[in-house]
């Protein structure tokens, strides 16, 4: 396979080079007058702690767990996201709590131990589609950075508390006991 | 101004030479300074960019970039002074200079306003007063000096592409210095003299008396032929990073380093300002006969920061020519140009115009 010249027919006035350049060199002054007299804010260039993008929807950034209006975790610790994980950065710990069980309609496993490895994670968002319950979101939080590779481990009360502020949320440290069934077994 | 003179134990020709130089070097450098920070935004405005704005004075005076100078200047400052080992020691601290000094003294016969009398004294605003003899063959002369800044600074650092480069720039400046001598000697031909002052008068004060509109031709060989004396783009042969890593400076760090780049842009702004006093008659003030002092001055430095602009412009519009492309151009095309261009003004003159 050879390669394709493709030859040009330059005319006479291209060939002096001096129109070509001249045409060349108002391009670029047009840029350069434009970018002048643009405010910054209107400028293609984000300047970036000053300013920060408008993220898109369906933007995958950091996780949150969700929770009930109660303040009790979504998460009934199925396993299904470790299991959907390609970079295997999630590990869950089950625990049961067994006074509160099937029968009057409460939850009846909860994770004790959720932790995200945010340094091994890739934002795919495997995750939040193998999710059963809807209990992980991919949100619009990007700015995921810490001084030492520990803070980076991201544990249950973490993770529910990513976006507490933004929603104008509490923040949470503790499982509350539930009071009301969340749905309704027919037996 | 005798009595500052007197103060300072000096005669009033001695005090006044001395504040020219002062004033006319140390304005020439700080220009140069400047214009790495006009290069940096000018770029940046025309590829739809910002550019460097976020260095501030105590945090919080940014100047619209201009204290990214400083930082640049105290960061250059004490960073490590190297030296490689196998270099040559001497030349390798003398190039910086050599290249330097050329770039910055070829300014001195420029005269950058209107001569003035004062107290029965004429005052001439060129650094070197007309009549010295040297006229405008002195920053022709000056400026192939400058090929030893770039030769020596590859040389002395011992590397394969400090050498390419350094080779390849001035075979370039060495070559294109024919073709822009002979577009300045139709000059000097039709003026019937080689002082800058007299070119300047020759042109008078209407635009279209102006050496641009006389030479056209002229113009264009002397400015394209500017570009290559410079190494500026597209004919920046010293350097070149995806081919011989940094060029003629790959060795050079701190302070050395900055003393080269300063040297481009002072032999930008000498080179800038040739072209002003050549081709757009120099410190005249269009349509005014008369100026004032002040007047032809700031007419001038609006002419030479304009074609210092151009540089810029130019650098960040055109792509980089081939080695054998440029020695095309220079010898096959420039020299011919120039050399038609005498003969026609010589034509010219024999039929009495």
């Amino acid at each position: 396979m050879g390669v394709l010249v493709k030859k040009v027919e330059l005319s006479w006035l291209d060939r002096t080079y001096v129109w070509p350049v001249m045409k060349g060199m108002a391009i670029t002054f047009e840029h350069f007058i434009k970018q002048l007299f643009t405010p910054t804010s209107k400028r293609y260039t984000i300047q970036y702690p000053d300013m920060k993008k408008e993220i898109p929807e369906g933007y995958r950034g950091l996780h949150e767990l969700k929770r009930f209006e109660d303040g009790a975790i979504k998460c009934v610790a199925c396993f299904m996201c470790q299991e959907a994980c390609p970079a295997r950065c999630i590990s869950i710990e089950a625990e049961e709590f067994s006074d509160l069980n099937i029968t009057q309609g409460f939850e009846e496993k909860r994770p004790a131990i959720f932790k995200i490895d945010m340094l091994r994670c890739i934002y795919c968002g495997m995750c939040e589609e193998a999710c059963p319950k809807d209990a992980i979101w991919l949100r619009k939080e990007y700015e995921v950075a810490a001084y030492d590779r520990l803070s980076m481990q991201y544990g249950k009360w973490d993770l529910m508390n990513t976006y507490a502020q933004a929603d104008g949320k509490d923040r949470i440290s503790q499982d509350p006991t539930p009071s009301v069934p969340r749905r309704t077994i027919v037996m | 101004m005798d009595k500052l003179a007197s103060m300072l134990h000096m005669t009033p020709a001695i005090f006044w030479m001395v504040a020219k130089v002062v004033i006319v070097f140390s304005a020439i450098m700080l220009l140069a300074s400047v214009w790495t920070w006009v290069e940096r935004r000018g770029s940046a405005m025309i590829q739809d960019r910002i550019g460097p704005n976020r260095a501030a004075i105590f945090g919080k005076i940014r100047l619209i970039g201009l204290s990214q100078l400083l930082a640049d200047g105290i960061k250059f400052f004490f960073k490590e002074d190297l030296v490689p080992d196998d270099a040559n020691k001497g030349l390798f601290w003398l190039a910086p200079f050599l290249a330097f000094v050329p770039a910055l003294i070829g300014f001195a016969v420029i005269p950058f306003g209107k001569s003035f009398v004062s107290g029965g004294v004429t005052y001439h605003l060129s650094v070197l007063d007309p009549g010295n003899g040297m006229g405008l063959l002195y920053p022709m002369a000056i400026g192939g000096m400058a090929v030893y800044g770039v030769l020596l600074a590859a040389w002395s650092s011992n590397n394969k592409w400090s050498i390419l480069g350094g080779m390849r720039a001035s075979a370039a400046m060495v070559s294109y210095e024919i073709g822009m001598s002979l577009a300045v000697v139709s000059i000097f031909m039709t003026t019937g003299g080689y002082d800058p002052a007299d070119v300047i008068k020759a042109q008078g004060h209407l635009p279209w008396a102006w050496n641009i509109v006389r030479q056209p031709l002229g113009f264009i060989v002397f400015f394209t032929c500017m570009y290559a004396e410079t190494n500026r783009l597209p004919f920046d042969f010293a350097e070149g990073e995806s081919e011989i890593v940094a060029g003629f400076n790959t060795e050079y760090g701190s302070m050395k380093f900055s003393l080269l780049a300063l040297a481009e842009y002072s032999h930008l702004m000498t080179a800038s300002a040739l072209v002003a006093t050549l081709f757009f008659g120099g410190w005249q003030v269009p349509f005014v006969q008369n100026p004032t002092v002040m007047l032809s001055v700031a007419s001038f430095l609006l002419k030479m920061l304009f074609f210092a602009w151009v540089f810029v412009w130019v650098r960040w519009t055109l792509p980089r020519f081939r080695y054998d492309q440029l020695m095309h151009l220079g010898w096959k095309v420039m020299l011919p140009m120039s050399m038609v261009n005498l003969v026609f003004h010589a034509w010219r003159m024999s039929q009495g115009h």
